[in-house]
C-alpha cells in the first residue's frame, strides 16, 4: 500500500503564517484513502528526522503544506517538486541550531531532512505567499480566497499516482538562504 | 551580614528590617556612560588597529542575541562590550489579565528549548500563591521530568552549540598550531571515551559529520523519549500543572523511562572525560586560556529537584524548602557563599531598565515579601513591564534585556552555578549517588557498559570558558544521577499504591494572591513573579538565565556578565589581518554561558504590524 503523508509546518495564531496547522485541521475532517496519513511537522525537524529513520515502512509520498514568504502577491499558491540540493555545511549547521533550539520553518525541515536523507523519490510542497506577518486567528481576505484552492490540490496530490500529475518546477536546498 | 548594598539588615534571629535614617533607602544614582564612549571614538579614530567588532547575530545560540566589541587587535585586547537582546519577548504582556491556569502553558512557549521549566515554574508560583501541596508522586515525577530536560539541554548545548568551537574544523582555521599540538597530545581519558589523541576528540566534534555531533543528536532523541512519558511532549508538555502532574504513572511507565535514563549512565562517563581532557588541553598549552571569559564566580542558582517530604509550596517555608533540594540554592560572590536561602535571594533580586528599551515605573506595591522582609520598587513583584522601543545608543539604551542584579550586583546563571553552589553549600541532604565536599561534587555512576565509579567535580581556582563548559558536563551525570534516585523513590511509592499525582485547586474570584517560582532551567536560574488580583493574572514577571546573563550594564555602569567576561577575555587566535579575525575567543566566551535568547515567538514591534518569529539581524553599523 502506497503511504502517503500530508504535514503542515508553521506557528499558530500568526494569520497567514499559520496556513498549514490552521488547514490541517480541515483537511483532517474529510476521508482520506488508506494509506494517507495527516500530521504537523512542527515538532522539530531533528525530531522528525529521528521518528522517519524509526518508520518501518518509509513515506512513498510527503506534501508539506506551509506558507512561505517570497516576495509573490499574498495569496498566491506554488506548487513544486522538492529536488533536494543543499547549501553550504555552515548553513545547514545554522538550520540544526535553530531546530534544536525551537525555530519552525518548513525551510529548515527540508534541508535537515535532506542532510540526514529522510525523504523519499516524491515531496511535494505546496506553499502560499502570506500577507503581513500578525498576529491572528483569521487570514487575510487574499489567502482565505485561496484556501479551497489550497485544499483541492493538497486532495489531488495525496490521491492521485504520480503518472496523473503533471511535471512541476523543482525546488533545491540552495535556494533556501536563511 | 547578608546584603552589602542593599538598605537591609537582619537581627539574630533572622528578622529583616530596612536600615534606619536613611531617606530614600532604594535610591540609586545613574551613572552616564558618555565619557566612556567619548574616550572609544577618540580611540578608534586615532588607532587604525582598534577596530569595532559585532557579532551579529551571535550564532549558534538560542534566539536573538547580538554583541559589540571594541577591539584593539595589535595589542589583543577588547576595549569595550556590549550585549544586546534584540528582540522583546513580551510574556509579561502576553499574560496580564489571563486565567492563572493558562499561565503553564503561555509560559513554556517562552523557550524552544527549556520550556518544561518555564511550565513547572509557572506551575510552583501557582502553588505558592494559592497553597496547594502536591502529592509526593507528582513532587517525584516532577522531578524526573526536569533532570531528563536537562539530560536533553546539556549534551545539546556541548556537542551541537558549544562543540563545534572546539572542533578540527574551527581550531585548525583559528590556531593551527594548536591543532598540530593536538595531534601528538594522548587524550588522558582514552578508557572512558576510546580517543586516544586530542585531535581525534576535535575531529569527531566536527559539526554535522563527527560522531560526537551526531551521537549528541541521538541522545537528545533517548532523553525527549523519556521526557514524553510523563510530559505527553516536548518541549511543550502537556501534563505540567499547579499541584503535581496530570499523567497516568504505572511500572510500565516507569521501565519505559528507566530504559532510557540509564543509556546515560555510559554516556556521562564519555562526555566528561571528553571535555576533562580537550579543556586541560587548551589550558595546558597556552595559559592565557585561563582568562578567556574570566569574571569571578558571582552567580546565583535556585536550586532545583524538591523533596517530596519536605515540600510545600509555601513562602513561610521556602528557605527549608529550597535546602532541601538536591540541588542547593543561593548565592556566591567571588565565590565566597553568601546566602543559600531561597527568601534572602528573592528579596535581593531586583530589575532596572535604564540601558533597556523600556519605560521605568512608578509606584511600590509591596514594600516588603510575605515573611516581613523589606523588598525594593525594583522587585519583580514592583515591577512594570511598559515597552518603549527606541534609537540603539552605547551611551543610553541597547537591549530588550534588562540588567538582573542581587544586592546591586550582576549576577551569573548556568547549570554551573547548580554544581558551585551545592558543592560549595555542604547543605545537600543525604544521596544514594551525591555527595557535596565543600570543595567538590562526587557523584557515583553505576556499571554499565563502562566500569562504575565516583566521578568528581572541583571547584575551580578561575571561573573562565572553560571551566563553565567543564561544570556543564558533569551536569549530565548529576542530573542522571538525581533522576535515578527519584526513580527509585517514585517506584518504591507505586509499589506501596501511593499513586495520587496531583492535587486539586480552585482560584479564588476575590482577593490578591501572590507567588514566586524558582528553579534552574538548563541555563540555570529561572524565576515567574506572580500576582493574581481578583481571579485573574494582575502581574506576571518572568527572569530567565540569559536575563540575567546577557544584561546590559547596571545604572551605576558595571558590565553585565557577558560584556564582563568578554571584557577580560584576550585575543588568542592567530590572524594575519583584520579580515582574517574570526574572534573565535569573544565567541567561544560568549556561548559558554549557554545563551538563549527565547525569542521563537510571535512578538509584535511597537507601532507596527510587524511580527517577528526568528532570529533577526541588527545591524550595530553607525550605533554610538
Amino acid at each position: 500500500m502506497r503511504r502517503v503523508l500530508i504535514g503542515a509546518v508553521g506557528y499558530l495564531n500568526l494569520r497567514d503564517y499559520s496556513i498549514g496547522p490552521v488547514l490541517l485541521s480541515q483537511l483532517r475532517k474529510t476521508r482520506w484513502p488508506s494509506g494517507v496519513l495527516l500530521d504537523e511537522l512542527n515538532w522539530g525537524p531533528i525530531a522528525i528526522v529521528q521518528q522517519f529513520q524509526s518508520l518501518p515502512d518509509p513515506y512513498d509520498r510527503i506534501i508539506i503544506l506551509t506558507a512561505r514568504p517570497c516576495g509573490r502577491p499574498a495569496g498566491t499558491v506554488t506548487l513544486r517538486n522538492w529536488v533536494g540540493g543543499l547549501p553550504d555545511e555552515a548553513n545547514i549547521q545554522s538550520r540544526i541550531s535553530e531546530a534544536v533550539t525551537g525555530v519552525i520553518s518548513a525551510d529548515n525541515l527540508l534541508i535537515i531532512g535532506e542532510h540526514f536523507n529522510i525523504w523519499p523519490e516524491e515531496v511535494f510542497v505546496v506553499d502560499v505567499e502570506p500577507g503581513k506577518e500578525e498576529m491572528g486567528e483569521t487570514f487575510t481576505p487574499e489567502v482565505e480566497a485561496v484556501t479551497g484552492d489550497v485544499l483541492s490540490v493538497i486532495r489531488e496530490l495525496a490521491v492521485n499516482n504520480s503518472s496523473v500529475l503533471p511535471e512541476f518546477e523543482g525546488m533545491t536546498g540552495n535556494e533556501l538562504l536563511i | 551580614m547578608c546584603f552589602k548594598n542593599l538598605p537591609v539588615e537582619f537581627d539574630q534571629q533572622g528578622n529583616a528590617t530596612l536600615l534606619k535614617n536613611i531617606p530614600n533607602p532604594y535610591e540609586y544614582e545613574t551613572v552616564s556612560l558618555e565619557g566612556e564612549q567619548d574616550k572609544l571614538k577618540e580611540l578608534l579614530a586615532r588607532n587604525g588597529f582598534i577596530k569595532n567588532v559585532d557579532f551579529d547575530p551571535v550564532t549558534r545560540v538560542a534566539g536573538a542575541l547580538a554583541f559589540h566589541t571594541v577591539a584593539d587587535l595589535e595589542n589583543r585586547k577588547i576595549l569595550s562590550t556590549n550585549s544586546m537582546a534584540t528582540l522583546f519577548r513580551g510574556y509579561e504582556i502576553i499574560l496580564r489579565g489571563r486565567d492563572p491556569r493558562d499561565a503553564a502553558y503561555i509560559s513554556s512557549r517562552a523557550c524552544g528549548v527549556c520550556g518544561g521549566v518555564h511550565a513547572t515554574v509557572s506551575a510552583l508560583a501557582m502553588e505558592m500563591a494559592l497553597g496547594i501541596k502536591p502529592p509526593p508522586l507528582g513532587v517525584l515525577l516532577r522531578n524526573l521530568l526536569l533532570s531528563i530536560e536537562y539530560l536533553y539541554d546539556h549534551p545539546l548545548h556541548l556537542f551541537l552549540l558549544a562543540g563545534p568551537d572546539y572542533s578540527e574544523q574551527i581550531v585548525t582555521m583559528t590556531n593551527p598550531g594548536l591543532f598540530e599540538k593536538a595531534r601528538n597530545t594522548s587524550a588522558k581519558h582514552e578508557d572512558m571515551h576510546g580517543y586516544s589523541t586530542i585531535a581525534a576528540i576535535m575531529k569527531d566534534l566536527n559539526p554535522l559529520s563527527g560522531k560526537l555531533y551526531t551521537e549528541a543528536l541521538h541522545m537528545t532523541r533517548v532523553a525527549r523519549e523519556a521526557y514524553v512519558l510523563i510530559g505527553g511532549k516536548y518541549p511543550h508538555p502537556q501534563s505540567v500543572v499547579p499541584g503535581g502532574v496530570a499523567a497516568t504513572i504505572n511500572i510500565s511507565v516507569m521501565n519505559e523511562m528507566y530504559e532510557r535514563i540509564q543509556q546515560f549512565f555510559d554516556y556521562s562517563k564519555k562526555v566528561v572525560g571528553i571535555w576533562d581532557d580537550v579543556f586541560d588541553f587548551f589550558l595546558e598549552s597556552n595559559p592565557d586560556y585561563e582568562k578567556c571569559g574570566f569574571r569571578p564566580a558571582t552567580m546565583m542558582d535556585t536550586g532545583v529537584w524538591d523533596r517530596p517530604d519536605v515540600y510545600d509550596g509555601t513562602y513561610e517555608n521556602m528557605t527549608d524548602w529550597g535546602k532541601a533540594r538536591w540541588a542547593t540554592p543561593g548565592v556566591l560572590v567571588d565565590g565566597e557563599l553568601v546566602t543559600t536561602d531561597l527568601q534572602r535571594l528573592n528579596a535581593g533580586y531586583e530589575e532596572f531598565v535604564e540601558h533597556s528599551f523600556y519605560e521605568n515605573w512608578n509606584g511600590q506595591r509591596f514594600s516588603e515579601d510575605p515573611a516581613g522582609i523589606p523588598l525594593g520598587p525594583n522587585h519583580p513583584w514592583n515591577k512594570e513591564t511598559i515597552p518603549k522601543p527606541g534609537k540603539q545608543s552605547w551611551r543610553d539604551r541597547y537591549s530588550w534585556d534588562v540588567s538582573c542584579t542581587w544586592d546591586r550586583m550582576p549576577m551569573e546563571a548556568g547549570a554551573y552555578a547548580r554544581l558551585y553552589l551545592t558543592a560549595k553549600a555542604q547543605e545537600l541532604p543525604e544521596s544514594k549517588f551525591i555527595r557535596s565536599t565543600g570543595h567538590s561534587l562526587q557523584i557515583d555512576i553505576p556499571k554499565s557498559t563502562l566500569p562504575g565509579g565516583t566521578f568528581e567535580w572541583h571547584i575551580p581556582e578561575t571561573w573562565n570558558t572553560f571551566e563553565r563548559n567543564r561544570a556543564r558536563a558533569y551536569a549530565i551525570p548529576y542530573s542522571a544521577m538525581v533522576c535515578m534516585e527519584n526513580w527509585m523513590m517514585a517506584m518504591e511509592l507505586l509499589r506501596q499504591g501511593e499513586t495520587k499525582v496531583s492535587t486539586p485547586f480552585e482560584i479564588p474570584k476575590k482577593g490578591t494572591q501572590v507567588g514566586v517560582g524558582y528553579w534552574g532551567a538548563g541555563r540555570g536560574f529561572l524565576s515567574h513573579h506572580l500576582i493574581i488580583d481578583d481571579g485573574v493574572i494582575g502581574n506576571y514577571q518572568i527572569s530567565t538565565p540569559s536575563t540575567l546573563n546577557a544584561a546590559p550594564r547596571t545604572p551605576w555602569g558595571a558590565p553585565g556578565p557577558y560584556e564582563e567576561a568578554v571584557l577580560n577575555t584576550p585575543i588568542l587566535e592567530d590572524f594575519k589581518s583584520p579580515d582574517d579575525f574570526k574572534g573565535i575567543d569573544i565567541l567561544r566566551s560568549i556561548r559558554s554561558f549557554d545563551p538563549c535568547m527565547p525569542c521563537t515567538t510571535h512578538i509584535m514591534m511597537d507601532g507596527t504590524d510587524k511580527m517577528v518569529t526568528r532570529e533577526v539581524t541588527t545591524c550595530a553599523c553607525g550605533i554610538e
